[in-house]
């Protein structure tokens, strides 16, 4: 991607973004010093075009689209080491969380895709049974990502292990989770939660 | 000491540990018996929502943990919580709930419940090292793991975040060291023991996931460890299941069989191979054992 070059002035800055941002994350960015303890420690930053302190900077300067348009966000492995080092209590962590849902809201799949399919299907796999079964996790998300043969050596020697689950059973209390799901959805479509 | 003699907690296994780390939940039950300390299933819990759910939808991840704190209300006792992604996802919504009251609420209404905070949530470390007591799991060691040299993983989420009371210091946390040394293990001082193992990556990018786990097996072999403990099956996932692969792709060889903490101090109570699960792990430990005289 071609750099392109970072303009600040009153129209490039969007804060009612960054509002939102801080609103869902619970903290403030505009605490941020640059201190860059938080790239220092974090063992995603080399995968990163923006590392966690520049991605601070950025929305302090309105700056979001060019975060979004990265994929520094889907680098993010939420260890949360950056929260902890923080000096000034940034929570960068939540922030990271708050870019990815409202990426996942305003632009459906991205570039990173992959990453976003599988918390998709996660999420998707407890509203339908309540709890998790990795393997059919797995499966699906191989067969959906179009990656058919990933992982596949691995098969034969988890089955052997009794690690792999082939049946499993609904929780019995399912129609709770599906309200609860479907509560949120209803809050969010009269705006009364972001 | 006074006499604490019945702990009982209400249980929470987590997904992982009813699919892919079964021996993880067989040897907490079996540990647990064995030293007296009850523990009741919390009936009906739901998946926490783990790193996914608070990853792109904070409020249905907090939802999901307040619905399962409401569930583990019906059962007496702290809750005693086995998955270190569990863990975190617990506290950090009690932390999160009691602190902002618009969370709280738009939770409330989620869930059409008022939330319960009071409850206690505790890793099995916890347990083990403060309610029973680093000294009374002493005295219940039957076989002390001389000589055994272990590298204690804590991984990323067990002491983190700072802000959320949590189970020991952040950045240089010693629970599990203390708990291996009270039954007689030697612990090795490394550098990765607080690193990522990249979990959420698992699914979608198994590169960077064998990048950064191959960096921890490194650090656990160059500091002369024989073995890895673990309080968590997503690391545990990584490291055991994922080794040969990292091994081929690095041309190297660590041979490091990476134990769950219930296995290791189920060991030097005196428990069998059987009964910890000993034989679902990838990289068997059969020799190192044979070698060190605990099995």
């Amino acid at each position: 991607m071609k750099k392109k070059k970072m303009v600040i002035s009153q129209e490039t800055m969007d804060l009612d973004f960054v509002r939102k941002v801080e609103i869902l994350s619970d903290t403030s960015v505009r605490r941020c010093f640059q201190c860059g303890k938080c790239s220092a420690g974090c063992p995603m930053a080399t995968f990163m075009e923006h590392p966690p302190n520049r991605v601070v900077r950025l929305l302090q300067l309105g700056q979001w689209r060019r975060i979004l348009e990265g994929r520094s966000i889907w680098y993010c492995a939420s260890c949360e080491t950056c929260s902890t080092r923080c000096p000034n209590k940034v929570h960068l962590a939540s922030i990271m969380d708050a870019l990815r849902k409202l990426s996942w809201d305003a632009h459906g799949p991205s570039k990173e895709s992959y990453v976003q399919l599988a918390n998709k299907l996660f999420l998707q796999n407890i509203r339908t049974y309540g709890r998790q079964y990795e393997m059919r996790l797995a499966a699906v998300f191989n067969v959906k990502s179009g990656q058919f043969l990933k992982d596949l050596m691995l098969g034969p020697k988890l089955l052997a292990k009794g690690k792999l689950k082939m049946f499993h059973s609904k929780n019995k209390n399912l129609s709770e989770i599906e309200k609860i799901f479907s509560r949120i959805e209803k809050m969010r479509k009269k705006g009364e939660a972001l | 000491m006074s006499e604490k003699t019945s702990l009982n907690y209400s249980y929470y296994p987590g997904c992982s540990l009813h699919a892919s780390a079964g021996e993880y939940d067989q040897s907490t039950k079996e540990l647990f018996k064995t030293l007296n300390i009850g523990l009741t299933e919390v009936p009906d819990w739901f998946c926490c929502g783990a790193t996914p759910a608070h990853n792109v939808d904070e409020l249905l991840s907090l939802s999901l943990c307040a619905k399962n704190l409401e569930l583990a209300e019906k059962v007496e006792g702290d809750l005693a919580v086995a998955c270190a992604a569990c863990f975190s996802r617990l506290k950090t919504t009690q932390h999160v709930l009691l602190e902002n009251d618009v969370k709280r609420k738009q939770v409330e209404k989620a869930i059409d419940a008022p939330v319960k905070l009071d409850g206690k949530v505790k890793h099995l470390l916890d347990i083990l090292a403060r309610d029973l007591g680093l000294e009374r799991l002493a005295a219940s060691v039957k076989k002390p793991l001389a000589g055994l040299k272990v590298a204690c993983y804590y991984g990323c989420l067990l002491t983190r975040p700072t802000d959320v009371p949590n189970l020991d210091c952040t950045e240089a946390p010693t629970i599990m060291e203390k708990v291996m040394e009270s039954v007689g293990a030697e612990t090795v001082a490394w550098t990765h023991r607080l690193e990522c193992c990249g979990a959420n990556f698992t699914l979608s990018r198994p590169g960077v996931v064998i990048q950064l786990t191959n960096a921890i097996l490194e650090s656990a072999k160059t500091a002369g460890a024989d073995c890895i403990m673990v309080g968590c099956p997503l690391c545990h996932g990584n490291l055991d299941i994922r080794q040969k692969e990292i091994e081929g792709v690095f041309s190297t060889s660590y041979n490091l069989p990476v134990f769950y903490l219930t296995q290791l101090v189920g060991i030097a109570a005196g428990l069998s191979a059987d009964k910890l699960g000993l034989d679902a792990m990838i990289v068997s430990p059969a020799r190192l054992l044979k070698e060190k005289g605990l099995m």
